[in-house]
């Protein structure tokens, strides 16, 4: 192999993701150096670093985004390159400049490539434009006048928006022509209403749709591969939470067609590095959603039916080198399967827990691997996201990998902090989840798996048994009845 | 007088005994013979009623966490004189706490103010939304513990009410 043209990675992130590619990093042979804030010191990443170097800022997520003393601690520490991970400034494109312009190299796309995916609309035109396929829509801005005849031939259902919108407000749903003028009218007001912005966008409205994603890498030399699918319909407060590839909706034809078109967006794009293009899917027709251009939360599924190291992957394209593989090297082998493990209440809203870890034991074991960030003896705090590990299974197939999740999820002891592992249990045995037919709506149309589960009466003895044992008071008490017995003479209840 | 432990807010009663050297658990209608063996991290084995599981134990304050048969739980206990005077008192819902965590926004109280059921006494902000925290019943504040801006755990006290006043009055004492 050629030698690196860079001895020293810097990873500007924390938690699970931190630690992760840490190992890739020093897999290498290259040094790692980890920035952290004073509330991860104990973390496994800053453990296991070659150099780790506090950053301080006015809370604990403003640390990790502050690209200066961060982009000063990879000066300091001699790095030749900087792992965004995700979150933070992954997709910050003047970080990603500013890095260059230091003469380090950021491990990620250009900052042009930051920039056109970044802006939804401006992505969505560019793919339109390049003949690939978006949800058809019309745009007010485009031609106000024209605008409800336009969304008339959009078809229906259609979903209107506001233009300036977000975070699912002022959004609504028609299904038949008739009722368009009049809720074009109500979203106008709310639009203005929310956003101070009444200027509209439709787009047709897909039920149940499934989110379907493609995990896609690029070299220098404008060669770009596609490693296939993860679907990711499971979510939460529109966020994923388990993860899987292959996808059980998709048959082999429309595999290659979805995974061919995410190559050729990212081709299109002369993207260089590891993104994720992502699709919604319904009624056996896809659409570009969005690119996402950095590495995943998810990215381990891939990596399992892969057998491909994505963050080595990276390294190697930030150093310059080619792929030295084409899409047909790319071979698929049994399921994988990602549960995110947060701390979290599912039973009431999926509200973040806190706590500390009294006690952590991990699953291991054929076709287990867990991708951890916190240790034992710490505090799980509200000040960063709460998502504490991944769990990722493997199997020949998707029943293998379902099996050995269920093992798994049982044997992952947290204690001290509520996490979201048992709903997490409940959720992949659901015969629903199990027959792989699932949409993003899945969890609202099944709110009984994320509702508390009463304790069997064995189950409550047992729990009774052992708290009354781990109890001073109750201890006291007992100690104090042989002598009220002795009193008594042999009394028996 | 009894002991209890809650789960998910449930209560559920229990007393501890100790016969021929062994410890009894009695719940309402039955007595078992129950014995726990933990090593340092908190793994091991309990014994109940002549059967034996393994268990994984961690207490904190008043709350024990335990992992079995591949579930979670967590057990709060309540003092036996704490309940009963809760029980009396209604005490409950004198203490406003918070429901998850997160920052205070603004606080629309003052020590002294009485408060009307459904008032707003604070906003906090949690996961990028706001939450209004709601007067549960008519109340004199006695005092706000949190200030703006300040960060908290979910079950931190946010604002004490005065107690409830007594179901039924009390003769005053001569």
């Amino acid at each position: 192999m050629t030698p690196w043209p860079f001895d020293t990675v810097l990873i500007a992130n924390r938690g699970e993701i931190a630690l992760r590619i840490l190992r890739s990093v020093q897999a290498q042979g290259l040094r790692a150096v980890v920035v952290h804030h004073a509330l991860d010191r104990l973390s496994p990443a800053v453990a296991q670093a070659d150099q780790a170097i506090e950053l301080r800022g006015n809370s604990p997520v403003a640390a990790y985004l502050d690209g200066d003393a961060i982009l000063d601690a990879a000066l300091a520490s001699g790095a030749g390159a900087i792992h965004p991970g995700y979150g933070f400034l992954s997709e910050n494109a003047a970080f990603a400049r500013k890095v260059q312009a230091a003469g380090i190299r950021f491990i990620g796309p250009t900052p042009e490539a930051i920039n056109l995916m970044g802006d939804k609309v401006r992505a969505r035109a560019f793919v339109a434009q390049a003949g690939f396929p978006v949800a058809p829509s019309a745009i007010e801005d485009d031609d106000p006048s024209s605008f409800s005849e336009r969304a008339l031939q959009v078809g229906f259902p259609l979903l209107i928006k506001p233009a300036a919108g977000g975070g699912g407000k002022g959004m609504r749903i028609v299904r038949q022509s008739e009722q368009l003028a009049g809720e074009i009218e109500r979203a106008r007001s709310e639009a203005q209403r929310y956003f101070g912005d009444a200027r509209l966008y439709v787009e047709r409205y897909i039920e149940n749709p499934r989110h379907i994603e493609v995990q896609v890498l690029g070299d220098d030399t404008g060669q770009v591969v596609h490693l296939f699918e993860r679907e990711c319909s499971v979510q939460r407060r529109f966020q994923k939470i388990v993860e899987e590839s292959p996808s059980p909706a998709l048959d082999a034809a429309t595999r290659d067609r979805i995974c061919s078109v995410a190559a050729g967006i990212a081709r299109r794009a002369g993207y260089r590095n590891a993104g994720t293009v992502e699709f919604i899917f319904g009624q056996g027709e896809f659409y570009f959603l969005e690119m996402n251009t950095r590495l995943q939360v998810e990215h381990p599924v891939t990596e399992q039916i892969t057998g491909i190291d994505l963050v080595r992957e990276q390294l190697r394209i930030a150093a310059g080198e080619p792929l030295g593989y084409t899409q047909d090297d790319v071979r698929v082998s049994g399921h994988a399967i990602e549960y995110r493990i947060y701390a979290e209440d599912p039973a009431r809203g999926y509200t973040p827990t806190t706590g500390p870890v009294l006690s952590l034991r991990v699953p291991g074991g054929e076709g287990i691997r867990v991708d951890l960030g916190i240790v034992q003896g710490q505090d799980i705090s509200a000040a960063f996201d709460p998502m504490l590990a991944k769990l990722i299974v493997s199997g020949r197939d998707r029943q293998q990998a379902l099996e050995r999740a269920d093992a798994a999820l049982a044997q992952f002891v947290l204690l001290g902090c509520r996490t979201n592992i048992d709903f997490l249990r409940r959720l992949s045995r659901h015969p629903v989840f199990v027959a792989g037919d699932i949409h993003t709506g899945f969890l609202d149309a099944h709110p009984e798996v994320a509702a508390d589960v009463s304790p069997s009466p064995a189950t409550l003895r047992r729990l009774l048994g052992a708290a009354a044992l781990q109890t001073r008071p109750l201890r006291d008490a007992a100690e104090a009845i042989p002598a009220l017995h002795a009193a008594i003479g042999g009394w028996r209840n | 007088m009894r002991h209890a432990f809650e789960i998910d807010a449930t209560p559920h009663e229990v007393w501890l005994g100790r016969e021929s050297g062994e410890y009894i658990l009695h719940l309402d209608n039955e007595r078992l013979p129950v014995s726990l063996s933990l090593d340092d991290q908190g793994h091991g084995s309990l014994r109940i009623d002549g059967e034996t599981v393994p268990i994984t134990l961690a207490r904190r304050g008043d709350d024990c966490f335990i992992h079995l048969d591949g579930s979670t739980w967590q057990l709060r206990y309540r003092d036996p004189l704490e309940r009963a005077s809760a029980l009396a008192h209604g005490s409950h819902d004198d203490d406003i706490r918070a429901p998850m965590p997160g920052t205070t926004i603004s606080v629309r109280v003052a020590p002294g103010d009485a408060v009307l059921k459904g008032a707003t006494l604070l906003v906090m902000e949690s996961m990028k939304l706001e939450t209004a925290i709601i007067a549960p019943r008519d109340a004199v504040v006695v005092s706000v513990r949190v200030a703006v801006g300040q960060a908290f755990e979910r079950d931190a006290l946010l604002v004490e009410f005065d107690e409830r006043p007594a179901a039924q009055p009390t003769a005053t004492p001569t």
